[in-house]
C-alpha cells in the first residue's frame, strides 16, 4: 500500500512538474502582456520537434538538442509577437484569442508539412534512461529528472525577476504599462522580450518531454496547453508562484485520480477549475483585482 | 437596405435552396445540409459573442449534448425525429441553464475559461461513460423514421427538414436581433455597467442570451447526429466551438448575415482545399490571420461598409 | 408622503484605513437641489458609488422613499428611482444616441425582456426617447453615432441616460467635468430647467464653487468621511472650518 502511494505521488510530481515547465512560460506572458496564448502548445511542440531534429543530426546528443532547438523556436516566437501579437493588444479579448489560435492551426500543419503526419519515437536520454528501485519497484530516472528540474526553473524564475533589473523592468512594465512607459522603459521592447522569453520556456518544456512523451506528434501541443490553462487559472491568472502550485495539485490530481478513479480522472481536473474560478477567480495567489 | 429588401433577399434564399433540394445530387444535397447545420450553430452562437461580447468555449460541448440526447432517445425510446430533436434541445437547453448559471458570472477571459472547463467536464463525461454514451466510438445506427407521414430517411428527404429548421432559425435570430432584448444584448457590449445602471439585471440578460445559443447549439447538433446517423464525442471538445466562432468571423461578427455567408464560405472553402491539400487547417489558419489583421469586419461587414461608403458605425449591423 | 425622500443612517465605508465615509447621517428632501463638495478624497465619489449600489457599505442603512436598499443591485434600485450619472463619459459608444436613451426607456417602461417583437414597433417607447432628447437639446442628432458627439453633448446624453430611467432622485458626479466654460454654462441651464419641472430631485457632486453655490439649495461639505458642514449656500460660504478646509486648495468667492 504505501509502495503504491509513493508512487503515485512520485508520478504525480513528475506529472506536475513537466506541466508546470509548459505553464510557466504561458503564465509569465499572461502576467506581463494580458494575453492568454493558445499558440504556446504550439510552441511547446515546435520545441519538441526541433529538439528532436538538432539531437538527431548532431550525433543523437540529447543535451546539445535541449540547448539549440528552443532557440530556433524563440525565433519564431520573436516573429509571432513582433509582426503579429504587437497589433492586437488593444482590441477585444476574442480577436488576441484567436489570433494565437490561428497560429495553432498553421503550426500544427506546418509541423506535419516538415516532420510528416506520422508519429516519432524519441531516442532516450543516456544516463537518464533506465529506472531505479524505490521501495522495490521500478520507477523511471528520467521522471526522477524533471523532478528535479521543476523546481530550478522556478527558482530560476524568481531570481531573474526579483534579483535583476531586467526583472524590476519587467515587473513595473507589467503592473501600469502606462508608468512603465512614462518612466521610460521602452515597453514595447519588454514585451517582445518577455514574449521571446515565454516561448523560450514552452520550447525547453518540449525539449524535455521528448524523452518524457516519448513519442512526437503533430497536435501534442493541445492536450498540454488546456492543462496549462488548468493549472495557470487554478494559481491565478498571470501569478507564477500560483501556477507552480497549481501545477503540483493538477498533476497529483490527476495521478491519483488515474488510480482511484480513472473514469473521472479528466472531470475532476476541470471541475477543480470552475470551482476555483468561481469561488477566487483570481485564483490561489492572483491580486484581487477584480 | 430597407426591412423590406432584406426580407425579399432572405425569402429568395429559402426559396433557391428549396429549388436546390429537387435538382442537386446527393454530394450538392449534403454540403447544403452541412452549410445550413453550421449556419444553425453559428447564428446561435453569434448572438451571444458578436452581440454580448462573450467568448465561449463551451458551446461545442452544447452542440454535443443537443446529438447525444438525440440518439439517445431515437436509440432506446422511439424512432420519431420530432421527438427525437426536441429531447436533444430540451438536454441542450437544460446544460446551457445550469453550465450558464455559473458561467455568466464573470466576463472576459474568466467567462471563456469557466465555458473551457464546463464544456470539458461534459466532453469527459461523454468520453469516458462507456455504458451510456459509446465512449470514442459514440452512438450508432440513429434511424431517420418519418416526420407526420413522411419519410426522410433519404438525404433528399431529410434536406427539407433540416431546410425547415433553418428557415426557423434565420427567422427567429432576425427577430431576436431587432427587438428589444436583442438591444440590451447590444448595450451589455458596449457598456455593461451602464445597463446596470440603466435599469437591466445583467446577469439574466447575460444567460439568457447564453441559453438562447446553446438551444441552437442543439438543434444543430441533434439535427447533425440524424445527418451523420451517428455522435462523435469529439465534437464536444472545446476546439469545437472554434468552428462557429470562426464562421462568424469570417462573415463578420456585427452583421445578421455573417454567420450565414461564413458558413458557406467555410464549408465550400474546406472541400476546395481538401482536394487539393491535406493540410486545409494550415489555409484556416492564415485566413483567420489575415481576417484578424486587417479586415475584423468580416466580409459582410466590409461589403456594408462599401456600400454605405462611409466610416459604418462598428457596433451596428443591418439589424432592422 | 411625509418621509424623506434618502435616509442615511449610521453609513460606514473605508478602504483598509482610508475612510471614506464615517457613520454618516443625513436625508436628502425631494425637491431641494443638494450638492456635495469637498477637497479631494474627501468620499464624495464613493458616497455615491455607495448609495448608488456600485459599492457595498461596509455598515449602516440607506432607506429610499422608506424602503432600504442597503443589498439591493444596482439595477433594483434604478428601478425605484435612484439613478446616477458618471463622471467620465459612459454611454453606449457604438450605439446611437437614439438607442442610447432607449435601453433605460425600455427598462422604465418594463419591455426589456421582449424577445420577439421588433422594437421598433413600441411606439410608446419611441415617444419618450424622443421626449427625453428634447428635453436634453439631442433630439437633432437621434441617428447620429454616439461616439461622434462631441464632448459636451455626450456629458448631456450621460445625463439624458440618468433621466430616461425616469428617476425621482439622481446623482450626478461632476457633470461638468471636462467641459468648456460654454458647454458649462449650457448643461447648468439644463440641469435647473430639470430640476424645476420637478419630477426629478437632484444630488449633484462638484469641484466648481460657484456651479454649487449659484445652483443649490442646499450644500452638504464632506471631509475626510465626515460632514462637517450642512446647509443653505449662504450659511456654508460663511462656514469658518470649511474656509479652513478648502485654503489652499480653492478659495471661496
Amino acid at each position: 500500500m504505501l509502495q503504491s502511494i509513493v508512487h503515485v505521488c512520485l508520478a504525480g510530481l513528475s506529472q506536475g512538474m513537466f506541466i508546470w515547465l509548459v505553464a510557466s512560460g504561458l503564465t509569465l506572458i499572461f502576467g506581463v502582456l494580458g494575453v492568454l496564448n493558445f499558440a504556446h502548445g504550439a510552441f511547446y511542440m515546435l520545441g519538441a520537434y526541433f529538439c528532436y531534429t538538432v539531437l538527431a543530426s548532431l550525433g543523437d546528443n540529447f543535451w546539445l538538442g535541449l540547448i539549440f532547438g528552443p532557440l530556433f523556436v524563440c525565433a519564431v516566437g520573436y516573429f509571432v509577437e513582433r509582426y503579429f501579437l504587437r497589433y492586437v493588444y488593444h482590441l477585444d479579448l476574442p480577436y488576441q484569442l484567436l489570433l494565437t489560435f490561428a497560429f495553432v492551426l498553421i503550426f500544427d500543419d506546418l509541423v506535419k508539412i516538415v516532420w510528416g503526419a506520422g508519429s516519432i519515437g524519441s531516442p532516450t536520454v543516456p544516463g537518464l534512461g533506465g529506472s531505479v528501485s524505490i521501495l522495490g519497484r521500478m520507477f523511471p530516472t528520467y521522471s526522477l529528472f524533471i523532478i528535479a528540474v521543476g523546481p530550478l526553473v522556478a527558482l530560476g524564475l524568481w531570481a531573474a525577476l526579483e534579483r535583476t533589473w531586467a526583472g524590476r523592468v519587467i515587473r513595473a512594465a507589467s503592473s501600469d504599462r502606462e508608468m512603465a512607459a512614462a518612466l521610460g522603459a521602452k515597453v514595447p521592447l519588454i514585451f517582445t522580450g518577455v514574449f521571446v522569453f515565454g516561448t523560450w520556456l514552452g520550447a525547453l518544456g518540449g525539449g524535455l518531454a521528448v524523452p518524457y512523451v516519448g513519442l512526437l506528434t503533430p497536435g501534442m501541443g493541445e492536450a498540454v496547453i488546456i492543462e496549462a490553462f488548468v493549472v495557470a487559472v487554478i494559481g491565478g491568472l498571470g501569478s507564477l508562484k500560483g501556477a507552480f502550485l497549481g501545477a503540483l495539485i493538477i498533476g497529483l490530481l490527476s495521478s491519483f485520480g488515474t488510480r482511484f478513479l480513472p473514469t473521472f480522472d479528466m472531470f475532476l481536473t476541470f471541475i477543480l477549475m470552475a470551482l476555483v474560478l468561481l469561488w477566487r477567480p483570481q485564483g490561489f495567489f492572483g491580486e484581487a483585482s477584480r | 437596405m430597407n426591412s423590406k429588401g432584406t426580407h425579399a433577399i432572405y425569402l429568395a434564399i429559402i426559396l433557391g435552396l428549396a429549388v436546390l433540394g429537387l435538382v442537386a445530387d446527393r454530394f450538392v444535397l449534403y454540403m447544403g445540409m452541412r452549410v445550413m447545420l453550421l449556419a444553425i450553430f453559428a447564428m446561435g452562437y453569434n448572438l451571444l459573442l458578436g452581440r454580448t461580447g462573450l467568448l465561449s468555449f463551451g458551446h461545442g460541448a452544447l452542440y454535443a449534448t443537443g446529438a447525444y440526447g438525440m440518439a439517445l432517445v431515437n436509440l432506446h425510446l422511439t424512432p420519431d425525429p420530432l421527438l427525437g430533436i426536441l429531447a436533444g434541445v430540451a438536454l441542450a437547453t437544460a446544460c446551457s441553464l445550469i453550465v450558464g448559471f455559473f458561467c455568466v458570472r464573470h466576463t472576459e477571459i474568466y467567462f471563456a475559461m469557466l465555458t473551457l472547463a464546463f464544456g470539458m467536464m461534459i466532453f469527459s463525461l461523454i468520453w469516458n461513460l462507456r455504458e451510456l454514451t459509446g465512449g470514442d466510438d459514440g452512438l450508432v445506427g440513429i434511424s431517420r423514421g418519418s416526420v407526420l407521414g413522411l419519410p426522410i430517411a433519404k438525404d433528399g428527404q431529410f434536406y427539407f427538414l433540416v431546410l425547415f429548421f433553418f428557415a426557423l432559425t434565420l427567422w427567429l435570430i432576425h427577430r431576436l436581433r431587432g427587438s428589444a432584448f436583442g438591444l440590451i444584448l447590444a448595450g451589455i457590449r458596449e457598456n455593461n455597467q451602464r445597463t446596470s445602471f440603466a435599469g437591466i439585471p445583467v446577469k439574466s440578460y447575460r444567460l439568457a442570451a447564453f441559453v438562447i445559443s446553446g438551444v441552437f447549439a442543439g438543434l444543430a447538433g441533434s439535427l447533425g447526429a440524424m445527418l451523420e446517423s451517428n455522435t462523435d464525442p469529439f465534437s464536444a471538445h472545446w476546439s469545437h466551438s472554434a468552428e462557429p466562432i470562426l464562421v462568424s468571423l469570417i462573415g463578420g461578427l456585427q452583421t445578421f448575415s455573417g454567420p450565414l455567408v461564413g458558413s458557406v464560405i467555410f464549408v465550400v472553402l474546406r472541400e476546395i482545399i481538401q482536394r487539393f491539400t491535406q493540410n486545409w487547417m494550415l489555409w484556416f489558419g492564415v485566413i483567420l490571420l489575415a481576417i484578424i489583421m486587417g479586415m475584423r469586419g468580416g466580409v459582410m461587414g466590409g461589403l456594408e461598409k462599401r456600400l454605405k461608403r462611409g466610416p459604418a458605425p462598428a457596433g451596428k449591423g443591418e439589424g432592422s | 408622503m411625509s418621509s424623506p425622500l434618502l435616509r442615511v443612517e449610521n453609513l460606514n465605508k473605508a478602504f483598509g484605513k482610508v475612510v471614506t465615509a464615517r457613520d454618516l447621517n443625513f436625508t436628502v428632501e425631494a425637491g431641494v437641489l443638494t450638492s456635495i463638495i469637498g477637497p479631494n478624497g474627501a468620499g464624495k465619489s464613493t458616497l455615491i458609488n455607495v448609495l448608488s449600489g456600485l459599492l457595498p457599505a461596509d455598515s449602516g442603512h440607506v432607506y429610499f422613499q422608506g424602503e432600504e436598499i442597503t443589498h439591493l443591485p444596482t439595477h433594483r434600485r434604478v428601478r425605484l428611482g435612484l439613478c446616477r450619472s458618471f463622471q467620465v463619459v459612459n454611454v453606449f459608444p457604438h450605439l446611437t444616441v437614439f438607442e442610447n436613451v432607449e435601453i433605460p426607456v425600455l427598462a422604465q417602461m418594463r419591455k426589456a425582456a421582449h424577445l420577439f417583437r421588433p422594437v421598433a414597433r413600441e411606439k410608446a417607447v419611441g415617444q419618450r426617447v424622443m421626449e427625453v432628447l428634447e428635453r436634453t437639446n439631442l433630439a437633432g442628432q437621434a441617428n447620429g453615432t454616439a461616439s461622434a458627439l462631441s464632448h459636451g453633448d455626450q456629458r448631456l446624453l450621460e445625463v439624458g441616460i440618468a433621466l430616461a430611467a425616469k428617476p425621482s432622485l439622481l446623482f450626478l458626479d461632476e457633470p461638468t467635468a471636462g467641459m468648456n466654460p460654454v458647454e458649462r454654462v449650457d448643461i447648468l441651464r439644463h440641469i435647473r430647467r430639470l430640476s424645476a419641472s420637478g419630477e426629478t430631485t437632484f444630488v449633484i457632486v462638484e469641484h466648481d464653487m460657484d456651479i454649487v453655490f449659484s445652483l443649490s439649495d442646499r450644500v452638504m461639505v464632506l471631509n475626510r468621511g465626515d460632514i462637517i458642514c450642512d446647509g443653505g449656500p449662504d450659511h456654508v460660504k460663511g462656514d469658518r472650518q470649511v474656509r479652513e478646509c478648502y485654503l489652499g486648495e480653492e478659495v471661496v468667492a
